[in-house]
């Protein structure tokens, strides 16, 4: 069972400096893993600041999403790091491989492509994320395996 | 400020205070420092760097805008490097930047760009990049229009509505070049803004432009731009209209002078299209066979003329009544209180003053010898405490209520008292939610609680309170029943509220109060006000500055109608007409005999129209009323007005009240008038004509002076308003000492005895204004209201304004833009109630009551208690009034507009 928003709320004083804390419980709490306009809402009400101080919040930082995602978010680390060891390589096979361009989700609801800024994983490059699972030493064999695992993985889950 | 010393900016001695703004110091004198996201009235950002300059001792070049500047700092302005180095800034800016332009706004960044010679886009270094990212245009809201391709991400809309305005409904989305501004979450209607274009005011480019007439405005095409005083509420900000073509185009708040240093709320920004409305009245009209027909002046005229004599001949002097109108100027309510007392013989003039502060002034003249408010605007920034009651500020004072949340940003402590919730909770310490009609209870708790805990001010009691101790020990004792158990019981207030309230009131070095209508407008409305007045004095939170009492006054002109005699009481300056000397002295400068002088009071609004029923009123004279709206009890309204023979209605609209007219008369709108208002705070401030009268429409006070002639008894003629402004500073004491020439800039506060005076912030400050300089204590109990719920009428229903309409809403109404915000009647009901009876929000309801009934819809809201309603009364298509009594508090003879027992009925389509 999922926490619903005002149960969120009630763990934090109404102050503003809570607004990143209860923006991520959210965010986990929601079932496509982004940040619905109606609980934005509840925030501003509840910590007494405009919407779109909220809403900048929620733009500023990619960690947020104000569209649903998918059940696997793909972060593809574009540091110039990663980017010189091929990560454009492992971008173009991911689109390939999900059929979606970066910043979709697949029509089956099961992966969203985003790229993130420095993952802070350059010892190992080109480094992404799925979820909180990091990737590194990426090629685009790897990657094959990888999305496959997580397709199987859902499809066992499932049944 | 600080202490004086002096700088150098490129070798110029300048002598200023310590701490002083860099940037605008340099401004200030002459040296014109480029810059784009620094204003005057904003913090200092630093974003576009264009007013770097070098201070001696610095490495590196500096923001001008972020210096406080200190003894002997030695500042380079100007030379080749930092005038080269404000070209490329600039450069690099417009490669990112719309040059677009419709000439709809002042555009300080194009300016900047020919200063620089790089308008013209073949001296620029850089090539524009506006094609490589998103631009976004909101234009969503029904007043503005955000394009971000023109924003130079300057902050100050985000700083405008934040810091001048206390709003901070702005903000910024994404990040880097591609950020823009949004309300909301990226749409502006959907966003908490209120309209009140404070940041299109502060934009240095055309990024958020007016949307009304941006079609037709051409600021190069300007003809006149003249200040004058916005004709909504209390507040009396300064305007500056612009005129194209003979036509309002713009409306903007003028800076550096009060109340409003150019801050406007939505409907003085853009609530000015009533003026040039086709709806204006242009001819006099006559009702001939049920029907209006269009007359010449003579004929209308005339007409008034001969009717009015004849029922003075019939019925005698005293069948005949005025109302006056608070919309009106100071000149035209002296010519009309003075034609009713002179022409008509009587005192039978009155307005809607009486249902709006009658109470509080009562109480306030008796307690303490003045019924206007006795502080000034700032203060409700600087004081430590406000003590809100019955005023729902931010609604219906936006202006004054920006003062309050600038205070709050700053620590000022708000108590809320208010049984309904207003929007200045979100800045509130403590809300206080009474139930409906219990003020009395709840202030006299706060009162013991204050006397019991010896939170009282003791030299305060023995040196400024008339009988001293003796008064004392009397509230003391009557308010000893109202332990914090008792209070709670009556009020429903949880007792540890109003304990933290009573103490923080009185506790802090300075506390105000702003009472409004919800205290006013009830049968007990003067004890409501004794009470508050009471707690006030034995706190010792008046006679200092930043403490006492304000009324803040509903409409534009509420307090100089009454300050120039529009009552059936007083002359001019609160002059009692029941005394033989004063008579004398009126009558001498009037130049009438002392004898025509009627010595008898008149009647009040609401006597005025029972009287009528009675026949004893025969003829009615109004002029810029709408008492078929605005009155209690309107369907006994309306049958007075039907048995009077004969009815004189002078207004620029037709009217609610106009269909009951014999004769209407074309009357000229503040837009086209000289003339002063009073505001809140006692301000006199000029009114100055814009644009011509529409068709045939004539100013009020020259209609009056005409009519008066051919009644056969001509009064004093003038040939303008400043010469009626003369008599009136002759007539009233406290104006004695205005003069148009010294109003030109900015208003001077009342009192104002001399020439050489300079006007009184605050009252109060040595002795009150009683026979015996003392205030006066009031001792009152709480009285359970006559009107009570029973199983027929289940729900008490209080009645208020908002934001976007006015009054009867004549004139706010004719405005698309504040329509776009607010234009349908609804009702307030608690869910609970909703539950229990099956209501849905949105549905159509019938409120009934003993008196009458309406139509509106059902709006479910925590903003009322169980067993409460509120309804907005500006919506003449769903007449608050027709369910509300004419019962009147026994001393001010207001109704109780607030409080009304009625069922809600769902109307089945």
């Amino acid at each position: 069972m999922k926490i619903m928003t005002e149960e969120i709320l009630l763990k934090y004083k109404p102050q503003k400096n809570n607004l990143l804390q209860i923006l991520h419980e959210i965010q986990t709490e929601q079932p496509h893993q982004y940040l619905p306009e109606t609980e934005l809402r509840k925030v501003s009400k509840y910590l007494n600041i405009s919407m779109s101080s909220v809403y900048g919040v929620v733009s500023y930082y990619t960690m947020f999403s104000i569209k649903p995602r998918g059940k696997f978010i793909v972060r593809l680390c574009q540091s110039p790091v990663c980017d010189m060891l091929g990560s454009q390589l492992i971008a173009n096979k991911l689109k390939e491989l999900l059929q979606i361009d970066f910043n979709e989700t697949t029509s089956d609801g099961l992966f969203t492509l985003e790229f993130s800024e420095c993952l802070g994983l350059c010892a190992n490059k080109p480094s992404m994320m799925i979820n909180k699972q990091a990737y590194t030493g990426l090629n685009v064999d790897v990657i094959e395996l990888i999305i496959n695992d997580l397709r199987n993985e859902s499809k066992n889950s499932d049944n | 400020m600080s202490e004086r010393i002096t700088i150098t900016i490129d070798g110029k001695q300048i002598n200023t205070f310590k701490g002083a703004n860099l940037l605008r110091v340099a401004k200030d004198n002459g040296i014109p420092i480029p810059s784009l996201c620094y204003h005057k009235k904003l913090s200092p950002t630093g974003a576009c760097r264009l007013c770097l300059v070098k201070i001696a001792g610095t490495n590196g070049l500096t923001a001008s805008c972020t210096v406080q500047v200190k003894e002997g700092i030695d500042v380079i302005a100007f030379d080749d490097e930092l005038e080269i180095l404000r070209k490329n800034l600039l450069d690099y800016l417009v490669s990112e930047y719309s040059e677009e332009n419709d000439n709809s706004y002042h555009d300080e960044f194009w300016e900047l760009l020919k200063r620089y010679q790089i308008d013209d886009k073949l001296n620029r270094k850089y090539s524009s990049v506006k094609h490589l990212f998103k631009t976004q245009l909101d234009d969503s809201s029904p007043v503005l229009t955000y394009d971000s391709s023109k924003c130079i991400k300057c902050f100050r809309c985000i700083k405008a509505c934040e810091e001048v305005q206390g709003k901070s409904v702005l903000s910024f989305t994404d990040r880097g070049i591609s950020s823009y501004i949004i309300g909301g979450f990226g749409v502006w209607n959907e966003s908490e803004c209120d309209g009140c274009g404070e940041c299109i005011q502060l934009c240095p480019t055309g990024a958020l432009v007016e949307k009304p007439h941006r079609n037709e405005i051409d600021i190069n095409k300007i003809d006149a731009k003249i200040k004058t005083t916005c004709p909504y509420c209390g507040v009396g900000c300064q305007i500056e209209l612009w005129v194209q073509n003979g036509k309002i185009v713009r409306s903007i708040g003028v800076e550096n002078v009060m109340p409003n240093d150019g801050r406007l709320c939505v409907k003085g920004r853009f609530g000015y299209d009533f003026i040039q409305s086709k709806d204006r009245l242009i001819n006099p009209l006559i009702k001939k066979n049920g029907k209006f027909e269009e007359a010449s002046w003579d004929e209308a005229l005339d007409l008034i003329a001969f009717k009015f004599n004849e029922v003075i001949e019939k019925y005698g002097n005293e069948s005949l009544a005025g109302y006056s109108s608070a919309k009106c100027t100071n000149e035209d309510n002296y010519i009309f209180q003075k034609f009713i007392r002179t022409v008509f013989g009587n005192n039978n003039i009155d307005y809607c003053t009486r249902l709006c502060h009658a109470s509080t002034v009562t109480a306030m003249l008796r307690s303490i010898g003045d019924g206007a408010g006795s502080n000034s605007i700032e203060d409700f920034e600087t004081t430590d405490c406000l003590l809100v009651t019955g005023n729902n500020i931010i609604e219906t004072h936006p202006i004054t209520a920006t003062y309050v949340k600038r205070g709050v940003a700053k620590g000022m402590q708000v108590i809320i008292i208010d049984p309904k919730w207003t929007p200045l909770v979100k800045y509130a310490k403590l809300w206080l939610q009474p139930r409906l009609g219990t003020d009395v209870a709840l202030l006299n708790g706060m009162i013991r609680y204050i006397i019991h805990n010896e939170l009282i001010d003791k030299n305060f009691i023995s040196n400024k309170i008339d009988r001293g101790w003796d008064a004392f020990e009397e509230l003391k004792s009557l308010t000893d029943k109202y332990t914090a158990d008792y209070t709670e019981e009556i009020t429903g207030v949880p007792q540890e509220k109003i304990i933290e309230a009573a103490r923080i009131y009185a506790t802090s070095p300075t506390s105000m109060i702003a009472t409004g209508m919800g205290m006013s407008q009830q049968v007990t409305g003067t004890n409501n006000v004794f009470s508050l007045i009471n707690m006030m004095l034995i706190c010792g939170q008046i006679g200092k500055e930043r403490a006492g009492i304000d009324p803040p006054r509903g409409q534009n002109n509420v307090q100089g109608a009454t300050d120039v005699g529009a009552s059936p009481i007083n002359y001019p300056g609160y002059i009692p007409i029941g005394n033989d000397e004063n008579r004398r002295k009126v009558a001498g400068i009037w130049g009438v005999p002392f004898e025509s002088l009627s010595a008898k009071p008149g009647l009040t609004t609401v006597e005025i129209a029972k009287a009528a029923y009675d026949g004893k009123i025969k003829a009615l004279y109004i002029m810029g009323e709408n008492p078929m709206v605005t009155d209690p009890n309107l369907n006994h309204v309306k049958n007075a007005f039907e048995k009077l023979d004969f009815v004189v209605v002078q207004d620029i609209f037709q009217t609610e009240t106009t269909a009951y007219a014999d004769v209407i008369l074309p009357a000229a709108s503040f837009a086209e008038k000289n003339g002063t208002f009073v505001n809140s705070d006692r301000r006199v401030l000029r009114v100055r004509k814009v644009v011509d009268s529409p068709g045939l429409a004539r100013q009020d006070w020259q209609i009056i002076q005409e009519m008066a002639q051919r009644m056969g008894k001509p009064m004093k003629a003038f040939r303008d308003e400043s010469e009626i402004f003369d008599e009136i500073a002759a007539v009233t004491p406290m104006m004695a000492g205005v003069r148009y020439n010294r109003i030109e800039n900015e208003g001077i506060q009342w009192p104002c005895p001399g020439e050489n005076h300079p006007g009184t912030s605050t009252l109060f400050l040595e002795k009150f204004n009683t026979p015996n300089g003392k205030a006066k204590l009031n001792p009152v109990d709480y009285i359970a209201q006559n009107e009570k719920v029973n199983i027929d009428y289940p729900f008490l229903l209080n009645s208020g304004r908002i934001l976007y309409q006015y009054h009867s809403a004549t004139m706010s109404r004719k405005n698309n833009s504040l329509n776009a915000f607010a234009n349908e009647s609804y009702v307030l009901m608690n869910p609970a109630d909703a539950y229990k009876n099956n209501f849905q929000n949105g549905i159509k309801v019938k409120l009934v009551s003993e008196r009458g009934e309406l139509q509106t819809i059902l709006q479910i809201s925590d903003e009322v208690l169980e067993g409460e309603l509120f309804m907005p009364w500006h919506f003449s298509e769903s007449p608050v009034n027709n369910l509300t009594r004419d019962e009147l508090d026994p001393l001010s003879k207001i109704a109780p507009l607030k409080l009304s027992a009625c069922r809600v009925e769902r109307v089945m389509f």
